[in-house]
């Protein structure tokens, strides 16, 4: 019906259509109507993004099929590109000479059968490489399903907010800010080189600002939304000196082949690995991308900005804050496994840091008493549970991570969904506690709640056991095929603490839950006639997130669906990839599901029994280990560590800067800018206004320059 | 002369024969406004022409090359806009003499700008002189016009004498007024005993174009002029004479004298980095509009020097044309130039009323409530001559001072250091240039007056200066076209002084060359 490159353009195209209107209509004209835009554009891009998924499944499959045809036997993976337009071209940018890329050209032009299609003038341009920047676009399994997921929630989350957001000043605003954010997640996803991901990375996050900062009349929100922006611009400077490396490296900046050189994620390179750049480079370009990762998804140690974001529109911290935005960190350590499969180190490092992350933000959640804090670290924790299956470094851990990024951004857009609509309902009062006992008063709430509370406690069949379970299964296996490695004991111990963050998750799960449906009823005077169940149009969107939290899981599970899709991309099909594939067929991680399914259980029981009616054991708890109680309800005092380590002596730098440029620069220039004038002042007086001594003037100047020039 | 010659002049003979008419007509007919329309039917006929019949020129005292016809553009829309400008303003006037005038010192100017003769050339600046003391007489108001006039017509004359000398001088060790006789004669070097003839004319024929350009030290005329008459005589003084003077030193200086290098930069250089000195320091000073636009007018010649010095130090160097230089970016400057002063003293023309003129920077306050459109239109101008990106100006300045920093020298390594010195001034001046053009802006955006500008100045004055506007920032936005036509002009220049020798020799062996003084002095006289 639609051709791929039409598709491609028409996704993040009909969003941006959206901002532009309702930017420039919505004030004056469409006011509460401005939601219809972003409605229709986001709804059109999530029906077009199931067709592109459908598409390039049918595309890859017959790729797949066709298996001995000549042009499928050097196709890595399935992979489509469109380039818009050519954005940037800079000629001869980089110096002679060899770059990788090149090598790695000249080498495998010499080894490839005759017939393929490997650049010719690569190998004979060795002078100078230019750097062109096209607006090029991708479609294969891995964007397909970012796409699917990015516009499918965008599309719940837009209807949500309607009845959200109504009567709020900024109505227009906020849509023409979501359009804007979908446009920019779609071509995030859909870039083809890391200078447009770099670009889109950044307009994200631009968004994500503005969004946190929505109603920047609060102190609060202006803070938080700097916050966010100053923090992930570290992340986004590693990231930049990554591209900066990668150019140098390979010469290029595309994933895809083109005439000019060999992508950095493309055919020629991933048909022969061996021409990655191996050593201190490798590990020096994917801990720079992982630092930038770290910024977006907000793990450890540059997580801190993510609680606060809280501050903005609720929907916003479902869609961006939660289910998209925040895994694009996820998404490109996964478009990069080419280069994290050639640095054990890089990886082991991903996976540190998504333990540490998964479990200090776990212990975090335990005892804060802001329903949406609760879910804001418990997302953190879970993209450390993402960031532990890539750094697992088997094919399997990385599909994992992805399928866990999938069915996540499900289950937490319903949960902040539904914690938005409580907090509509208590007049703005997220404060757990200061409410209680909802379960009656917002029954379509609670049951959706409690589905997605379920799936994030990992209880089978929901969607979060499906992919919790599978990177458990995948530390597991590389703790049984690594039993000799020299590392095996940190994979045990991630084994574990994996384990153990499962319990936490489900146990800091349920004690939100259980404060905030169940006890005595108990409502903030702050509700006043508000204290009911949301508008259909509210609920609606938290019906069909939980349907898709009952069964996403299970359904793309099966048969391992998700898995075999996800493998035709050309990054994780390629030689190397397919290498960490276990040997044997895999049915044998089912005591890993009967073991994490129990210490779910056992969190759930736990909550139930401490929350579910007034223990006395609570405050017994929190007064015997006070100390444990502080560290976990002060966050671990990162925030003032960091205030101490980083923001006083800036802000002391700062100011001593400020006295130096008033008091001496500014005082030394206004001294220099007295020097013209002077100079004017001294001659002055030879513009007399009388006409002989002009002309006496011009004579003896005559005479002077005769005297001195003529000789 | 061959038919060739005669449809090259046909813009030249289209003004003289409209001026005439003008003049004589109008000594008859009351409705006077009618006289701007038919100067302007004029030039565009000039326009037309110009157009349709370049580059036909024999090799006679005419080059017909890229660079006349690129300062034959800017010299019919320079008339075109002046005549706009001064629609309303002269009708105060003797409206016919006025323009008719106007149309005779353009006309002159297209004479400059195809001149390969001395004679020509004179002529052509001449017509460009004589007409502007008319002029300033038609315009003038009062004891401070007839002040202006006359301090202008005296200095003037003596600067026509000076340059008058020079010519005669580069006469004498040229034997001909042709210059492409006179480069032919003196690319093997000027004849032995003659040097110091050589470095007299070039230093007389500089000083007495350097009048005309208003350089230091014979620049002191302007300001004075400037303030005793109204703006669109500024304007017509501060384009046309400058427009003359600059490619007069690009035909003669510029590239028909080779030899007088070492002397030629050295004179440029310091001439150039005292005018711009000069007139930036003392424009801080101003408080009088024009008197400011005045010595703003100064250093702008002063910056254009640096091109001409380039080019002179280049002439020493094997490869004359450099990736950077300095003639393009001299001519390219003049026309940026042309366009920003003749669109700020047309929105002058426009704010003034038929009492006076608007006088002090003070009364501009306001502006940019009260004239949004106009204040604008003279923001864009003074970011444009302060340099600013993305304006004209800024490109102007860039070519200049780039072409300065590029140069590298072939054989003689003496001027490279001197112009990155020259080019540091030049920045230097560009920061305090700054200082006053920004101080007309912010008393327009940031100060209030009570008494709002006349705006009497007419329709075309605004026109004029709106035009003037968009150009300014066209030419900003796409610089492309225009910097390739100054490059294409400054090579023209070279080339024709060169190439056309070829041609003129065999003209020569024909006999029939009438002007030709070719069996001229080998032995002294």
């Amino acid at each position: 019906m639609f051709k791929i490159e039409t598709l491609m353009v028409l996704i993040p195209g009909l969003p941006l259509l959206s901002a532009i209107i309702t930017a420039a209509l919505g004030k004056w004209l469409l006011r509460s109507r401005s939601h219809w835009p972003a409605v229709l554009a986001v709804g059109g891009a999530c029906l077009l993004s199931v067709l592109l998924l459908f598409q390039v499944r049918r595309e890859a499959a017959a790729l797949h099929e066709a298996g001995d045809a000549q042009a499928a036997a050097h196709a890595v993976g399935y992979e489509k590109t469109y380039t818009v337009w050519t954005w940037a071209v800079v000629s001869r940018a980089l110096p002679a000479r060899a770059t990788f890329g090149q090598q790695a050209s000249e080498t495998s032009h010499s080894a490839d059968p005759p017939g393929t299609t490997v650049p010719e003038d690569s190998s004979t341009s060795a002078d100078a490489r230019s750097l062109e920047i096209g607006i090029t676009l991708r479609a294969d399994p891995l964007t397909a399903v970012m796409l699917v997921t990015v516009t499918l929630i965008s599309l719940l989350v837009v209807i949500y907010s309607i009845g959200y957001m109504h009567d709020d000043v900024g109505y227009w605003r906020f849509f023409t800010y979501v359009s804007l954010f979908v446009f920019s997640m779609t071509m995030l996803v859909s870039a083809s080189n890391f200078a447009l991901l770099y670009v889109f990375w950044e307009a994200v996050g631009l968004c994500s600002y503005l969004l946190i900062g929505f109603w920047f009349t609060r102190p609060a929100a202006a803070a938080a939304g700097m916050k966010a922006f100053l923090v992930n611009r570290v992340g986004d400077f590693g990231f930049a000196l990554g591209l900066f490396l990668l150019w140098t490296t390979y010469g290029t900046l595309n994933f895809h082949d083109t005439a000019a050189a060999p992508g950095i994620l493309g055919q020629t390179l991933l048909a022969d690995p061996s021409q990655y750049a191996g050593g201190w480079v490798a590990t020096a370009i994917c801990l720079l991308l992982l630092l930038g990762a770290c910024g977006k998804s907000a793990q450890f140690p540059l997580h801190v900005w993510l609680p606060d974001a809280m501050e903005g529109p609720t929907p916003v911290s479902a869609l961006i804050h939660a289910a998209t935005m925040v895994t694009a960190g996820v998404y490109m350590v996964t478009r990069c496994t080419p280069l994290y499969l050639v640095s054990a180190d890089a990886q082991q490092v991903v996976l540190l840091v998504g333990m540490i992350t998964a479990l200090l933000a776990a212990a975090i959640a335990l005892t804060q008493t802001d329903l949406k804090r609760v879910l804001a670290y418990s997302t953190i924790s879970q993209l450390g549970y993402m960031f532990i299956g890539l750094g697992v470094g088997t094919l399997p851990g990385i599909v994992a991570g992805m399928f866990h990024l999938f069915t996540h951004a499900f289950f937490k857009a319903l949960l902040f969904l539904g914690a938005g609509s409580v907090m509509h309902a208590m007049g703005g009062v997220i404060d757990m506690r200061r409410f209680g006992g909802l379960r009656r008063r917002m029954p379509v709430t609670h049951w959706t709640f409690l589905i997605g509370a379920l799936a994030l406690a990992a209880v089978a069949p929901f969607a979060g056991f499906w992919s919790k379970d599978a990177i458990v299964a995948a530390i597991s296996q590389r703790v049984q095929d690594d039993h000799h490695g020299a590392s095996v004991a940190l994979y045990q111990w991630v084994f574990w603490g994996s384990l153990f963050t499962a319990g936490l998750t489900a146990f800091y799960t349920f004690r939100a839950f259980f404060l905030t449906f169940y006890g005595e009823e108990q409502i903030p005077e702050e509700a006043g006639h508000h204290a009911h169940e949301s508008p259909p149009v509210m609920t609606w969107p938290l019906i069909v997130l939980a349907a898709a939290s009952v069964f996403v899981g299970w359904c793309f599970q099966r048969g391992q669906r998700f898995d075999h899709f996800l493998m035709q991309t050309p990054s994780l099909a390629f030689s190397s990839a397919q290498a960490t594939l276990p040997a044997g067929e895999h049915g044998g991680h089912g005591n890993v599901a009967v073991v994490s399914t129990l210490v779910a259980l056992i969190g759930i029981g736990l909550a139930a029994y401490l929350y579910l009616g007034d223990r006395w054991e609570v405050a017994w708890i929190a007064r015997r280990l006070r100390w444990l109680y502080t560290i976990s309800y002060r966050r671990f005092f990162i925030d003032p560590i960091y205030m101490a380590l980083f923001v006083w002596p800036l802000r002391g730098l700062a100011a001593f800067s400020y006295w130096l440029d008033r008091q001496c620069i500014d005082r030394l220039v206004d001294w220099v800018g007295r020097v013209p004038l002077a100079i004017g002042a001294s001659v002055r007086a030879l513009q007399s206004g009388l006409l002989p001594f002009y002309a006496m003037a011009m004579v003896f100047g005559l005479l002077v320059l005769i005297g001195i020039l003529v000789r | 002369m061959t038919t060739d010659s005669v449809l090259y002049l046909l813009p030249e003979a289209t003004l003289a024969g409209v001026a005439t008419l003008i003049v004589v007509l109008g000594v008859f007919v009351a409705w006077r406004a009618v006289w701007s329309w038919v100067a302007a039917a004029g030039l565009v006929f000039a326009a037309v022409f110009v157009l349709r019949f370049d580059g036909v020129a024999d090799g006679g005292l005419l080059a017909g090359d890229a660079m006349a016809s690129f300062v034959r553009w800017l010299v019919v829309g320079s008339g075109l806009l002046l005549v706009m400008a001064a629609a309303r303003a002269s009708c105060r006037t003797q409206t016919a003499e006025y323009v008719g005038s106007l149309l005779f010192a353009v006309l002159g100017l297209l004479l400059v700008a195809s001149a390969q003769d001395l004679t020509l050339m004179f002529v052509g600046l001449e017509l460009v002189s004589i007409p502007s003391y008319i002029l300033l007489y038609l315009g003038g108001r009062g004891v401070p016009g007839k002040e202006a006039t006359a301090k202008y017509f005296f200095l003037s004359v003596f600067s026509s004498a000076v340059t008058l000398y020079g010519f005669a001088f580069l006469y004498g060790i040229g034997g001909s007024t042709h210059l492409v006789e006179i480069h032919a004669r003196l690319i093997d070097g000027v004849p032995s005993g003659f040097q110091l003839l050589g470095a007299l004319a070039l230093v007389l024929i500089f000083s007495g174009l350097a009048f005309k350009i208003a350089a230091a030290p014979f620049h002191f005329y302007a300001p004075d002029v400037y303030q005793g008459t109204s703006p669109i005589n500024a304007a017509i003084l501060a384009v046309l004479p400058k427009i003359a003077g600059i490619v007069a030193m690009v035909r003669i200086l510029g590239v028909a004298m080779p030899g007088q290098s070492e002397t030629g930069w050295h004179l440029a250089l310091v001439v150039a980095a005292l005018t711009m000195t000069l007139g930036n320091t003392l424009a801080l000073w101003q408080n009088n509009v024009r008197r400011l636009l005045a010595y703003s007018s100064i250093a702008h010649a002063g910056y254009m020097l640096i091109g001409l010095t380039v080019a002179f130090a280049a002439q020493q160097t094997v490869d004359t044309v450099s990736q950077f230089d300095g003639l393009a970016a001299m001519l390219f400057y003049l026309a940026v130039y042309a366009l920003a002063t003749i669109g700020v003293f047309a929105a002058l023309t426009y704010l003034g009323d038929d009492q006076r003129p608007l006088e002090t920077v003070d009364e501009m306050a306001g502006l940019g409530r009260s004239r949004p459109i106009t204040a604008l239109a003279i923001a864009v101008f003074m970011f444009s001559l302060a340099g600013v990106p993305p304006l004209a100006g800024f490109w102007g300045k860039l070519g200049l001072f780039a072409s300065a920093i590029a140069f590298q020298p072939g054989q003689a390594g003496g001027a490279q250091g001197w112009l990155l010195v020259l080019a540091i001034i030049g920045l230097l001046n560009a920061v305090v240039a700054a200082g006053y053009y920004l101080r007309i802006v912010a008393v327009m955006y940031f100060r209030s007056s009570d008494r709002p500008a006349a705006g009497e100045g007419g329709a075309g004055a605004w026109t004029a200066s709106f035009i003037c506007a968009l150009l300014v920032l066209a030419v900003g936005l796409l610089p492309g076209p225009m910097v390739n036509a100054s490059r294409q002009a400054a090579t023209a220049a070279r080339t024709s002084v060169q190439q056309d020798a070829v041609e003129r020799a065999a003209d020569v062996a024909a006999g029939s060359v009438p002007f030709s003084q070719t069996p001229a002095m080998n032995e002294p006289f």
